[in-house]
Order: structure tokens, then sequence, then C-alpha cells
């Protein structure tokens, strides 16, 4: 299992932080996903233009947990997320 | 806001095919279409096939109606019901309005909402507490306005609509009736006497998001604000969901709305035998400080 690269946020896609969570809106298909405090944490990185190699050192670093787990964790949800066609994948 | 006078009534015409197909459908449970939108080169045609048609401008500001031929004996009463309960909150949101499928009570001079979709007991709730020394606020279309201290909902048309079981249960022989008609299914009451309501402007306390009742007990559970941003979008009116900014306006204005904190999922028994104590678990929980 290998992480892709980068990602990045499509233009119809608007996001708004509420509390420590994410709410994001497609405005095109008018379908909205919440992510939780990680998510959400994950979310601002894809934003900034972080590898998902760079976003999987910061949540290492951040939160006590084998990278291992982080990597299959981040993976599943940028999967869940391009599924949803809230994220492009580049190579 | 439920004002007639903004609304333009025009003479009865045959609602003649539209060229382009609709944007948006509204169907009823037994099939049937209720509701076409369509936009047109200077707004939006909203028809109610064999009952009326409504223009809508643009930004949302003015409604011309045309009756169908047919129904123009009883006009008056049909194009207050489709214009109060279904039109003009679609009209106001596209004015930027927060309008939401939600009935709403005054407990102790603040506002309770109740949000839900249809047929899941949000005008059972606003009669049961109308009906019972408290006051309602409104019965669909809840509009939420910005306020100095906060967020207020503002009175809607003084009339409640409640289905046939609800109606024995609920309403006393006195409440005066409005003419309904077979497609709506319910019976239309309007206010004063044993019904009563609020015609100002309360703050909002608590706004509660109705389960589907398959409980044993009154259930109330906090809602993050995200889990509310997601419902208060979902249950909005929106006329034009292609609108996208629009939809990120009002996408802004939910979230303002959901950080507030004052959202809750309430979910009960929906037996009539039952509702003095799911009136009272409410108001016992609305009172509390949050």
């Amino acid at each position: 299992m290998k992480l892709p690269l980068n990602a990045s946020i499509p233009q119809q896609v608007i996001s708004r932080t509420v509390g420590e969570e994410i709410v994001i809106l497609d405005l095109t298909a008018g379908t909205y996903f919440g992510l939780d405090a990680v998510g959400a944490y994950i979310w601002h990185h894809i934003s900034d233009g972080k590898t998902f190699v760079e976003i999987c050192d910061l949540v290492c670093g951040e939160y006590d947990v084998k990278r291992e787990v982080v990597e299959h964790d981040i993976l599943s949800l940028i999967e869940e997320l391009k599924a949803r066609g809230l994220l492009l994948m580049v190579d | 806001m439920t004002t007639l006078d903004r609304l333009v009534l025009g003479s009865p015409r045959l609602q003649t095919p539209v060229l382009d197909p609709p944007y948006q459908t509204w169907v009823l449970s037994n099939g049937n279409i209720w509701t076409e939108f369509y936009r047109t080169a200077t707004g939006y045609l909203l028809r109610f096939p064999n009952l009326a048609d409504f223009k809508v401008s643009l930004n949302g500001e003015k409604v011309a109606c045309f009756p169908a031929p047919d129904v123009f004996d009883v006009a008056s009463y049909l194009i207050q019901h489709l214009y109060i309960n279904q039109v003009l909150p679609l009209a106001l949101s596209k004015q930027g309005e927060l309008v939401f499928h939600a009935s709403a009570v005054e407990i102790d001079q603040i506002a309770v909402a109740f949000v839900a979709e249809s047929r899941r007991g949000k005008s059972t709730l606003a009669a049961s507490f109308a009906t019972n020394g408290f006051r309602f606020i409104t019965d669909d279309g809840l509009v939420v306005k910005s306020s100095a201290s906060g967020f207020e909902i503002v009175p809607s048309h003084p009339s409640l609509r409640l289905r046939e079981d609800s109606q024995s249960v609920l309403v006393s022989p006195a409440v005066t009736r409005d003419p309904t008609f077979d497609h709506s299914s319910k019976v239309q009451y309007l206010a004063g006497g044993d019904l009563a309501f609020c015609e100002k402007p309360r703050p909002i306390r608590r706004m509660y998001f109705l389960g589907d009742g398959k409980v044993t007990s009154v259930e109330i559970t906090r809602l993050t604000a995200a889990e509310t941003s997601i419902e208060l979008i979902r249950h909005a009116f929106l006329l034009d969901p292609e609108d996208r900014q629009g939809l990120a306006r009002h996408f802004d204005h939910a979230v303002k709305l959901a950080n507030q904190g004052f959202h809750y999922r309430l979910d009960y028994p929906r037996k009539f035998d039952e509702l003095a104590q799911v009136r009272q678990a409410i108001i016992t929980h609305a009172l509390q400080e949050s």
C-alpha cells in the first residue's frame, strides 16, 4: 500500500472550520462531508499543498501513533474524499 | 414576513408546457408531482400542477402568482397556503435569509425550534405546546435572523397545519379551520383562542433536530457544531441549489448559527398520550443554562 504523492482540492469544493472539525461542501454536487479533529488537521495540510509524506511526518509528530497506522488511516481518508469528488490526486 | 402585500396576483391562466426540463421536482408520497422548478430569463417559475404558477424574480424579492383556471373559485385560500408555506420560504432563501423546515414555540419568552423533514412531528409538537399554555411562533418555513444578542426566530403566518390523527387529539372544535384541499392531506387552523400564537420575534435558546421515533423514552443528545452545520444545510429551504454563490453564502450563515452551541438531537416515542411528558422534558431542558 503506497501513499500517492499529493492532492489538490477541486475549485467547487469549499470548507469551513467548525469548532475543532471541518465541514466540506461541494458546491456543484450540493453534497457535504464532515471531518473530525484529526481529519481536519490533515485537510488543513492538504490545503497548504503539503505532500502526503510530509503530512504523515506531521501527524506522527503531533499524535503518538505508529507510522504504518498513520499511513493506513491517511490513505483511507484520502480514498474516501477522492471517491466523493472532494480531492483530486496529483501524480 | 408573512404579509401578502409582496405577492402580485395575476389573472388565472392555463399552465402551458415549459420547453426546458425542471431543474428540481418535489414529489408527494403518493408519487404525484407537487412542485416543478424551472429557470426563466428573469428568475424562476414554480409550478404546482393544476393549481398555480408562481414567478419569482432572480433576487427573490418579487413574486407573482397565476392560478390555474379550474381553481379560481377557492383561489384566495389556495394562493395564501401555497405562497406562505411553499413559495415565500424559497424566495426568502434566495434573498440570503436562513429558512428551515422547522416549527418553533415560545417558552418563557425564548424560542425553541423543532427541525425535521415532513411527517416527523414538527407541527404536532407546536400544536401540543400552543394548546397547553404556550404559544407557537411558526409551523414551518422558520426564518432565523441575526440580532444584536445572537439569533432570533421571526413569527410566520398565524396558522398551523395538522394531519387527521393529530387534529382530533390536539385541537378543540372551537379553533377556526381554513378550507383545505385533498392534495395537502392536512387541515389548516388559524391562531386565536385555544391555539395561541406569538407575534413577536424571540431569541433562540434551543434547536432540536427530531429523530425517527424508534425509541422508548425521550432522548436528548447534544450535536457538535459540524454535525449541526450539516443538519442545517439538509433542512434548509433553498430555491436554487445550483446557485454556487448563494449556496456558499448560505453555508457560511449556517456555520455561524451552528457555532452558537444550542443544537440537540431530540427523539421520543410518537404516542399522543405521552406528549405531555415530551413537552415537560423539552421545557426542563430548554430552560437549563447551556
